[in-house]
């Protein structure tokens, strides 16, 4: 029987550690990955189909993260990779209808429809539930940058790394994201009454 | 020469600018201009607001089953 020379074991046994360490950093980000995969999932069940394959594929692949880089990052493009992966891209495509209207639109419809001067009360006419409904409804291609940006607060260099994509792209969808968002928001807050 | 109109420009920087992805003069540039524009101070304050509504909208916290099927999914030693 070989003998494990005291170097081996050492070796081993740091592996190991660093491994543990790894696995452990990457559970306590697990509320933040979640937040992107709901907003990025159509349904909980899906978000939590995703989490779990996002976290086997992490854990098995734990030796390509570089230690001292953006876990956090690097788990988000395992999972926005997965679902890009699960085909959920043959999805209708962003319907190109031109959105021409100023960042201000949703704010002076809701005004002008309430008759309210006062930002608070104007922003009080929109519900959890608009919101939750409208982002729904915005294409994927957009949320993913959407939620990257407002709701992971990642840069827009970060967004693009995590998506591979260029700067420009993420900076064009956010924008285009933003629109298709007020503009379902005024559907629903202003249209629908 | 043709000045961009100050509210115009607001518009189109409040974005970037709660992105935190403007450059020192131009968030210097958005900052005196809400101090002393109300109409576009009213719009900023309501772009913030919409902001946190969409952070709060996916806020429903994880389910702690699901906490435990990850950590159970981590490689035995």
């Amino acid at each position: 029987m070989s003998e494990t020379s005291p170097e081996e074991a050492r070796r081993i046994a740091q592996g190991a550690r660093d491994r543990v360490h790894f696995e452990e950093e990457a559970l306590a980000l697990a509320d933040q990955v979640y937040r992107v995969a709901r907003g990025v999932s159509r349904s909980k069940e899906e978000a939590e189909d995703l989490m779990q394959e996002t976290y086997a594929r992490a854990f098995r692949s734990w030796e390509s993260f570089t230690p001292g880089t953006n876990l956090r990052a690097w788990l988000l493009r395992i999972l926005t990779n997965l679902n890009i992966d699960r085909g959920r891209r043959a999805q209708r495509t962003p319907d190109q209808q031109p959105l021409e209207e100023g960042d201000y639109f949703l704010y002076n419809r809701l005004e002008a429809a309430s008759g309210e001067s006062d930002e608070e009360r104007i922003l009080e006419r929109l519900s959890q539930d608009h919101v939750a409904e409208a982002l729904a409804a915005v294409p994927h291609d957009f949320r993913d940058v959407l939620v990257l940006v407002d709701i992971g607060e990642f840069s827009y260099a970060e967004a693009a790394q995590i998506l591979d994509i260029p700067i420009g792209t993420v900076m064009s969808r956010l924008h285009r994201g933003r629109r298709i968002l007020k503009q379902q928001l005024a559907e629903l807050a202003v249209e629908a009454r | 020469m043709s000045e961009v109109d100050p509210c115009d420009w607001c518009e189109e920087a409040i974005q970037p600018y709660l992105d935190r992805d403007l450059n020192e003069t131009d968030v210097k540039k958005v900052k005196q201009h809400l101090a002393a524009c109300s109409w576009c101070e009213k719009r900023f304050k309501f772009e913030s607001g919409l902001r946190r509504l969409v952070r709060q909208a996916v806020v429903e916290p994880m389910d702690p089953a699901l906490k435990a099927k990850l950590a159970a999914l981590r490689l035995e030693l």
